[in-house]
């Protein structure tokens, strides 16, 4: 909301400066955004009067002129035709910095001092719609009247400054400069000067009747000017409009404009000829009825919508935009203006559905209050008569479904200060309310608060502590007033949870195996699926009906795409050994389109390249054996892993807690990825599913352990794990542990073989092994492994 | 005798002295103490001392003996020492290579922030509470006072799904789900990942919340206060101050912006506040009475106060992260510098 400090005074005697009345107001909780110092390039430039003009001694086309300028005279050289001995004109000194860039220093023209220049409007950045004269091309020629040495913006009323201030949806009072003025009263302690609501009315009786045939109108009045005077609005409305954003056009269309602004009530002016019958009907548009309106657009609107029309045809869009077919022109003779109430839903549905966001549907929106109308269309009828543009007819229609009831809210300054822990006297909260123009008594320790029409917000005693605290001013939590905090508090237990707990537990063992953790958006394009070679019953994804774009529009299944994702952006950019985690929520719907919330899992994904596959699948389960799972690994079907060299993290019942692998290479091209791209995935509500994890803990062993290497060479198709276990058997009671550490292929053993070196360590629990007892029991294995696996002893 | 042992240790004192390397030590040992050296043969020619004088010579030629026994070993000690140097400058390493194991990784920048104030809430009693990121409209705007259609819907663009389903913007909605299930006193937060339909080089669409919940029969704004500048405190340091400014949110009244003293400049003002001194880092307010009681709880008897950190923003003043897109970009060479 734009209003100018000018305007502001226009309701309220304002003593300070527009930079401390800002601090002031952003601490009541209307914050002023920005202060616009409107007119900049008017700084250094002063009006002058031209009192002598010679001809240039060494220039045809230029002329010395010796200009008072109030406080002495300085000389100007210049080319300008249209100036004369004794024109008052615009002289920008050194400084300036006028409207189209031109940077003002003292100079010599051919050998002469020249100490300034003489402006045009349009060096001024101004044009008709500031003065006479101001789009003339050349010199601006000033009324004498002006005062000679005065600044330019203070002659011709440009010295305004812009607040832009941020209005809070609970407010709409506030989006007018009167709103915004009873703010200014509480915040400075001066009385509120109300707007003139005065205007004389004709004896000519208003000929327009109205109709409201729709709940969405509460209240539709309707005056008629008749002999408007259509011209150029006064200079000061138009310099107001001009510095809140708006454009100036004529009087009646200014006047409708100026209110809105100053009385927030938004107005609409009719060419009372188009009104067929004279009469208007509020009344919900026919489905499919199309208006053309002043943006140049038609619309086609339905029953959801309303309109204000004649007798037969829609002339406008209610409260959003004024049709062609009966708006007001440089011939328009009479005019009725349109002061009303609409639902503030109503507007805001319509206005979003066809697209159009003007001044008035902004208001509408955010909710217009019942007596609103009347002060406006009264304070626009002023407006009419102090202007003398037209002859008010006599009696405004004013059809309404009643007024609504206002209330009176009580409290107890005890309950106010319990709200606020505060100690602020009762005498200072009811001044203050007071002082917002909220009529507030205290009798008997009750506030009585009687809630004025423009206030709809308050409701109760939190409504009135916010005003009073916020007038008060916050800072009484730092003058040592306020309660003792936490007094009467009950102990309460905090807790992590165990979900983070466990992903705090996951994260930190990542971290320290050298992952840095990622963080993506939940959005992945609809061609996931088929980059990722999804299977099409896992293509099922939730689709946001307003997405940023296309790639952002599908909410994720699998953390896969977003890590590929990233690994891709770095592969990119040249990052060597990049080591990625990330945790989040993958989305499930139960069927499409949603009709109840999704299943959202818990997981955490893991992906590399440059890294060694045994490496990474350690760093990955270790993440599994935090939690009680015990788990075998099995071939991974995962469409997006290289069947070979991947795996599924399975329990005994084969449900899958998560899954690791080497990306199929046909994903590590869609990617653009080195084909040795890592990724894995676990899903952290199963594990929290499981129970804690509880260790079985054996005696250590109280006689020596024995070693013993040994290599046998077997096809590629048996495992390590077939190995291990049948080598476990086979040592019997005497088996300590076994490891795998070495494997190795070479031409020398054959073609589809491998050897398989093992560290055994073995123990007995009662006694020294003997050598005897050893070679005999690898000598069991030995046997076991060529008979269960082919293997021979290397 | 006594002369002849003296001669010996005489000499023996001198050579030692003179002695360049440790096998000279070696040969003096052999010479003087060693099982032909010179004390032995003296101890093996006591035959020819008077017997009742040979303890007596026992003792000098022991005396002796540990003399140039005991300066050997100075000498050896003196030795071994500068050998071990010797050794121990030649295995030096180059102490810059990188080391072997793994290199650290790192957490986001926006998770460690949260594991602070996780951190900091739970240890003053707050129960972590987590909802769910799809939400319906009610959880989301309804129940926290903001009917459909309202103005005050204008203050977030949100991501629909459905006309009832969304994106929750906001993670007040685990609020109210709270309230629903649980009874006074109430102190939850409720960390997580919020999405706005908003994005350009100040707004993510997607970005992360810690909001907190107190609901308690004695809870007042300056119990507020005091929390919040007791956990800013923890985050930035002792000297943190905070300012409140009135505002609006639909589900407190009073409704707060916080401001927060500027870490970078303490107040004096820089880049980072744009000169103000204080950086606005979170809003806060009274629970709105209309809200308990939608929830079920009795607003007569319990009043709350509700509180809510952009905790990516938060991260990014903390770590003074200028650039909003590096932190959804995942460019190790940024994580990397948070090692």
């Amino acid at each position: 909301m734009k209003v100018t400090y000018g305007w502001l005074k226009d309701f309220v005697d304002i003593k300070i400066s527009p930079e401390e009345l800002a601090q002031k107001l952003t601490n009541a909780g209307m914050e002023v955004e920005e202060i616009i110092y409107l007119n900049e390039h008017l700084h250094h430039v002063v009006v002058g009067k031209i009192l002598k003009i010679e001809r240039h001694p060494n220039a045809d086309k230029l002329q010395i002129c010796q200009v008072d300028i109030g406080k002495g005279n300085v000389q100007i050289i210049t080319a300008a035709t249209n100036i004369f001995e004794g024109a008052v004109v615009p002289v920008s000194l050194p400084g300036a910095n006028l409207a189209n860039g031109i940077k003002i220093e003292k100079s010599k023209l051919r050998g002469v001092d020249s100490e300034g220049m003489f402006c045009s409007g349009e060096e001024l950045g101004i044009d008709e719609h500031f003065i006479e004269g101001g789009s003339v091309n050349g010199i601006l020629i000033l009324p004498e009247s002006f005062k000679i040495g005065q600044n330019i913006d203070e002659a011709l009323g440009l010295d305004d400054v812009v607040f832009d201030v941020g209005i809070t949806p609970n407010r709409p009072d506030c989006m007018s400069v009167i709103g915004l003025a009873r703010e200014v009263c509480a915040v400075t302690g001066q009385k509120f000067k109300q707007p003139d609501l005065s205007y004389v009315e004709s004896s000519i009786p208003a000929d327009i009747s109205v109709e409201l045939k729709s709940q969405k109108c509460s209240r539709y009045m309707a005056a008629v000017i008749k002999n408007v005077k259509i011209e150029r609005s006064p200079m000061k409305i138009r310099q107001r409009l001009f510095a809140v954003g708006i454009k100036p056009i004529n009087t009646m269309v200014d006047l409708t404009n100026y209110v809105l602004v100053e009385m927030g009530q938004p107005m609409h002016a009719f060419d009372k000829k188009y009104i067929e019958g004279d009469k208007i009907v509020v009344r919900n548009a026919g489905d499919g009825e199309k208006i053309a309106v002043l943006n140049h657009n038609t619309y086609a609107l339905d029953h959801n919508d309303l309109v204000i029309a004649d007798a037969g045809k829609a002339m406008v869009i209610a409260g959003v935009i004024g049709g062609t077919n009966s708006c007001i022109s440089d011939e328009t003779k009479d005019s009725v203006i349109e002061s009303a109430v609409f639902d503030l839903k109503s507007i805001r549905l319509t206005s979003k559905k066809i697209g159009v966001r003007t001044d008035s549907s902004a208001r509408y929106s955010k909710g217009v209050y019942f007596a609103s109308a009347e002060k406006g269309m009264k304070r626009l009828l002023h407006l009419v008569s102090e202007l003398k543009i037209g002859t008010i007819c006599k009696g405004v229609v004013d059809k309404n479904f009643g007024a609504p009831k206002t209330g009176v809210v009580k409290s107890s300054p005890s309950e106010i200060n319990s709200i606020l822990g505060t100690q602020i006297p009762a005498e200072k909260m009811v001044e203050i309310l007071n002082s917002l123009q909220i009529p507030t008594v205290l009798e008997a320790g009750v506030i009585q608060s009687k809630v004025p029409d423009f206030r709809e917000d308050i409701e109760n005693s939190y409504d009135l502590a916010e005003e009073v605290i916020r007038i008060y001013g916050y800072d009484v939590y730092d003058k040592g007033e306020a309660k003792e905090p936490y007094l009467g508090w009950k102990i309460t237990e905090g807790d992590v949870g165990e979900k983070l707990t466990l992903e705090r537990k996951m994260k930190d063992a990542l971290k320290f195996a050298g992952f840095f953790e990622a963080m993506n958006y939940s959005f992945i394009p609809p061609d996931a699926a088929s980059k990722l070679l999804l299977s099409d019953n896992r293509r099922f994804m939730i689709k946001i009906a307003n997405p940023l774009g296309e790639e952002l529009s599908c909410m994720r299944t699998t953390l896969a795409h977003s890590m590929l994702a990233s690994l891709a952006y770095n592969f990119s950019v040249g990052n060597k050994a990049v080591k990625l985690f990330e945790t989040g929520k993958t989305f499930h719907p139960h069927s499409l389109p949603l009709t109840e919330l999704p299943e959202e899992k818990n997981k955490l994904s893991v992906g590399a390249y440059d890294m060694e596959f045994a490496e990474f699948k350690a760093c990955v389960l270790s993440e599994v054996t935090e939690s009680s799972l015990s788990f075998k690994l099995v071939r991974s079907h995962e469409p997006f892993l290289h069947p070979g060299v991947s795996a599924d993290i399975v329990d005994a019942s084969g449900e899958v807690y998560g899954f690791f692998g080497q990306v199929h290479p046909t994903v590590a091209k869609n990617y653009d990825i080195p084909k040795s791209s890592l990724y894995a995935e676990i899903d952290i509500d199963k594990l929290l599913s499981l129970p804690e994890k509880k260790f079985v803990i054996r005696p250590v062993p109280k006689f020596p352990i024995v070693d013993r290497d040994l290599a046998v060479v077997v096809k590629e198709e048996i495992t390590n794990e077939d190995l291990e276990n049948a080598i476990k058997s086979a040592c019997g009671k005497h088996f300590y542990d076994v490891k795998l550490f070495d494997v190795y292929r070479s031409s020398s053993l054959g073609e589809g073989l491998k050897s398989m070196a093992y560290n055994i360590r073995l123990c007995d629990e009662n006694k020294t092994l003997t050598d005897e007892e050893v070679t005999d029991t690898i000598a069991k294995v030995l046997k076991a492994l060529k008979f269960r696996y082919g293997a021979s002893l290397r | 005798m006594q002369e002849k042992l003296n001669d010996i240790l005489q000499r023996a004192l001198e050579e030692l002295i003179k002695i360049q390397n440790k096998d000279e030590l070696g040969e003096f040992k052999v010479k003087f103490l060693g099982k032909q050296g010179e004390l032995t043969s003296i101890l093996r020619g006591m035959r020819e001392v008077a017997p009742e004088d040979r303890p007596k010579v026992g003792a000098l030629v022991n005396e002796v003996r540990e003399k140039i026994e005991s300066a050997y070993s100075a000498k050896e000690e003196e030795y071994n020492k500068i050998e071990l140097e010797k050794e121990l400058a030649k295995s030096a390493i180059d102490i810059t290579e990188p080391g072997k194991f793994h290199e650290k990784g790192a957490l986001h920048p926006t998770t460690r922030m949260f594991n602070k104030l996780i951190d900091i809430c739970v240890a003053m009693g707050f129960k972590v509470v987590e909802g769910p990121e799809i939400e319906t409209d009610y959880y989301n705007f309804e129940g926290l006072n903001i009917p459909k259609n309202h103005p005050s819907r204008d203050m977030q663009d949100t991501f629909f799904i459905t006309d009832n389903i969304l994106l929750r913007s906001q993670t007040s909605s685990v609020q109210v789900r709270s309230m629903e299930n649980m009874k006074p006193p109430i102190k939850i937060i409720s960390p997580g990942r919020v999405y706005r339909n908003d994005s350009d080089g100040t707004h993510s669409p997607v970005f992360h919340q810690l909001e907190g919940l107190v609901i308690d029969e004695n809870v007042s704004m300056a119990d507020l206060k005091a929390m919040l500048t007791s956990m800013m405190k923890k985050i930035f340091g002792e000297s943190t101050k905070i300012r409140f400014r009135p505002s609006f949110f639909p589900f407190t009244e009073p409704s707060v912006e916080v401001d927060v003293s500027c870490p970078t400049c303490h107040g004096e003002g820089c880049k980072v506040c744009k000169g103000t001194g204080f950086l606005e880092l979170l809003g806060a307010g009274v629970v709105n009475p209309k809200v308990l009681e939608m929830s079920g709880i009795d607003s007569k008897k319990y009043r709350g106060f509700a509180f809510g950190f952009g905790v990516d923003r938060f991260a990014m003043v903390y770590d003074g992260i200028t650039d909003l897109r590096n932190m959804f970009k995942n460019d190790i060479r940024f994580l990397k510098q948070m090692k």
